[in-house]
């Protein structure tokens, strides 16, 4: 297939230069005619004897047919590329008449003294460019004859001799037989040599070509395939769990390969099993094998020990366990390397084809590169699950001993182990206050673990007006405790949302607290739900608090930050609440906009997705 | 108030079993205290409790809802109330008793739930209002 493909590009190649060359031709030819018409009018000035009506003629000629070429040229630009043969005739109709018009001068300007003689050449040269060997040769031909005729007819008075004379000496020889012979002989050895260079160098340039056509398709090629492994590495890096990672990534890796089949197996922990973890292509039955044993497995240990693994005939070796299987498989030809991640093997990826010596070296280049960035990317996500793990270990591991401190601090606060006195109450109180912020950093901190979990709660339709609803009588009482006057303005018939109730309580009450925090007293707070009629619901809470520094605003969402004034009106904060305000609307594909003006108050604005209509 | 009500509290937490104990003695409870399911089975065989204080994750997350079902299945406890405490309520209510639940169809064993640190005014009256009903 790829020498036939091969071939047709070639063509299109060519053809394209010709259907360019054909409209070129007809510029140049206006520049032949107005050189024509000067060069007529500069003998006359330089006082050169000829009968200038025929040529004149001839050149209006030109002229008139290269006029007609244009529209034709013009019907000729909707023919399809692919087409060359109206192109080719065209080409034809140009020379030949373009020759005509030659001769015609040249038989009007002296015959084969003419200073025109030498055109000739240039024809022949385009010819053998554009048009087949054969066509050149055939020109080359015709032009020798025509000339011969040309200066036959001249000697035997066929037809009249033009003779022209400048005023001073003879310019021109009249030509006599034989004497004419041995420059018509130079003529057509200079014609046939001009078609023979032409001709071979297109030869070579064609192979050249060739060449150079075949390098860049193999830069498509590998272009093509770069570009899917740069789409496969983004694709795969949003999985947020191994299993759905290995399943796009054998997916990808089977497509861009273009192979039948491909896996993934993991090592035990124990390394000494290898078991599928995920498959792309391979049937139920032959999965069912299960689990291979490295140490009965030469195939296998060799992989792992690092040595990529190619072979081309499943037939000819004997070092599966079970060729029966893979035959039935239809597998003839498999590549296998080791997934690695800085010393760590992972496991084994494997490419499996129907085709026998299906993959080159290149493929082998290529899959080795595919196999590094699997497992970078299988690590990556190892990782992530393991320092979330830990953050959510770390934050379980904190509470008991807070709780327990909490509690022995009560009991002393409430005077169960008798009176403090006013020092040590105040003391004590202070205890109780900065546990309760820690105990919130952990409440915080165990939030944002979860929402990271590989398997975070799923998503359902959730009514946010009557979450906030909820949510209106504690800070209500809370902001009126406060002196601050809290106003709720929630929309009536609201869409729903995919989230979870929790999430959105956290969301609303981050919020709404923070608001309650951060105005003095006197001041004024308005919460808001509204439908903003583009598939979004808006929430917003405005306040006229302490206000947000235009410096602290790109930080204002990243952990543990608080602002200095933020810091000086409230001691209980923890620096993350907007952490997970902004993590849950990333979840839920929403957005979190802020304006502040220190000193007059702030507003967060939260743009949540609708869930679809239901039906 | 109090005099003759038997309570057991069973926590690993020392700290926080001897927190409850001083509160609940302020009030002139007799309480006992086990640190794992099996010495609250001890303490229970040795005299049954007018009310259980249990913790939810003692040596295994479920340790202290094991011990409720238990209880629970036993005529001679079953009438016992079970006060839970425990650290993670949400994540109780979200995994809810599903994972707890080993007998499907069984009834929630527990009488009260409360989320850990408890107030102490809040303990005493949950207490009141479980011994009293």
């Amino acid at each position: 297939m790829d020498v036939g493909h091969e071939i047709i590009r070639e063509q299109l190649f060519f053809r394209r230069e010709l259907r360019e060359r054909v409209h070129w031709f007809i510029k140049l030819r206006w520049g032949a005619a107005c050189a024509g018409l000067l060069g007529l009018l500069a003998a006359r000035l330089g006082g050169l004897t000829l009968s200038y009506g025929p040529p004149l003629a001839v050149v209006l000629f030109v002229a008139a047919y290269n006029a007609a070429f244009l529209m034709v040229g013009r019907r000729l630009e909707s023919v399809r590329p692919a087409t060359a043969r109206p192109f080719e005739v065209f080409a034809h109709t140009q020379i030949s008449l373009d020759l005509l018009s030659l001769f015609l001068l040249i038989h009007l300007t002296g015959g084969l003294a003419s200073p025109l003689l030498v055109f000739v050449m240039f024809h022949v040269v385009l010819a053998g460019i554009l048009l087949s060997p054969l066509s050149c040769y055939t020109y080359a031909i015709l032009v020798i004859l025509a000339l011969g005729a040309l200066i036959g007819l001249h000697l035997t008075g066929g037809v009249p001799s033009w003779d022209p004379r400048f005023s001073g000496p003879l310019f021109f020889f009249r030509p006599r037989f034989p004497e004419i012979v041995l420059p018509y002989l130079f003529f057509a050895a200079g014609v046939l040599i001009a078609a023979y260079l032409t001709t071979s160098i297109k030869v070579t340039l064609r192979f050249k070509g060739r060449d150079l056509m075949r390098v860049s398709r193999e830069l498509e090629v590998s272009n093509a395939k770069l570009t899917s492994l740069y789409q496969m590495i983004r694709e795969i890096g949003t999985h947020a769990t191994p299993g759905r990672l290995m399943n796009s990534a054998v997916r990808n890796t089977a497509l861009i390969m273009g192979v039948k089949a491909c896996s993934i197996k993991l090592l035990d922990d124990d390394e000494k099993t290898l078991r599928f973890a995920s498959t792309y292509g391979l049937s139920q039955d032959y999965l069912s094998k299960g689990a291979v044993r490295i140490d009965q497995s030469a195939i296998n240990r060799r992989i792992l020990e690092g040595s990529l693994y190619a072979i081309g005939h499943i037939d000819e070796k004997s070092y599966f366990q079970y060729p029966e299987d893979i035959r039935k498989e239809g597998i003839a030809s498999m590549l296998c390397l080791p997934l690695r991640a800085e010393d760590k093997t992972l496991g084994v990826l494997c490419v499996y084809s129907g085709e026998p010596q299906f993959f080159t070296e290149a493929d082998a280049e290529f899959f080795s590169l595919m196999t590094g960035l699997v497992a970078l990317a299988m690590e990556r996500l190892n990782r992530e699950v393991a320092k979330t793990w830990f953050l959510n270990k770390a934050a379980h591991q904190l509470r008991s001993p807070v709780n327990a401190v909490v509690s022995m601090i009560q009991v002393l606060n409430r005077g169960y182990l008798g009176e403090m006195t006013g020092e040590q109450r105040e003391t004590v109180d202070r205890c109780e206050k900065r546990l309760s912020i820690m105990r919130q950093v952990i409440d915080d901190l165990l939030k944002l673990a979860e929402q990271r979990e590989v398997a975070p709660p799923p998503f359902y339709p959730v009514d946010l007006a009557e979450i906030l609803d909820g949510l209106a009588g504690l800070y209500r009482s809370r902001a009126e405790g406060k002196g601050l006057a809290l106003h709720f303005d929630i929309g009536a018939n609201l869409p729903r949302v995919l989230a979870t109730e929790r999430l959105m309580d956290d969301l609303f009450a981050n919020l709404i607290s923070n608001a309650i925090k951060y105005t003095p007293r006197g001041g004024r707070i308005d919460v808001s739900l509204a439908d903003d009629g583009d598939g979004r619901l808006r929430f917003e809470v405005s306040d006229t608090g302490i206000g947000i520094p235009e410096k602290d605003l790109p930080r204002l969402f990243s952990e543990f930050f608080r602002t200095e004034e933020a810091k000086a009106m409230e001691e209980a904060g923890t620096g993350l609440g907007l952490v997970i305000v902004r993590q849950t609307l990333d979840r839920l594909g929403g957005e979190v906009q802020v304006d502040s003006r220190p000193g007059q108050g702030s507003r967060f604005t939260c743009l949540i997705p609708a869930a679809p209509a239901p039906g | 108030m109090g005099a003759d009500r038997n309570i057991l509290i069973i926590d690993d937490d020392r700290d926080l079993v001897n927190s409850v104990r001083i509160i609940l003695e302020s009030r002139n409870y007799r309480v006992r205290t086990a640190h794992n399911s099996e010495e609250g089975l001890k303490r229970i065989e040795e005299e049954a409790p007018d009310l259980i204080i249990l913790d939810v994750m003692m040596a295994t997350d479920t340790e202290g809802f094991d011990l409720a079902y238990k209880l629970n299945r036993n005529p001679q406890t079953k009438d016992i109330p079970i006060l839970m405490a425990t650290a993670f309520p949400q994540k109780m209510a979200q995994e809810g008793p599903e994972s707890f639940q080993h007998i499907l169809g069984e009834t929630w064993p527990v009488s009260l739930f409360l989320e850990k640190p408890i107030d102490p005014e809040e303990l005493l009256s949950a207490v009141e209002d479980l011994l009293s009903g």
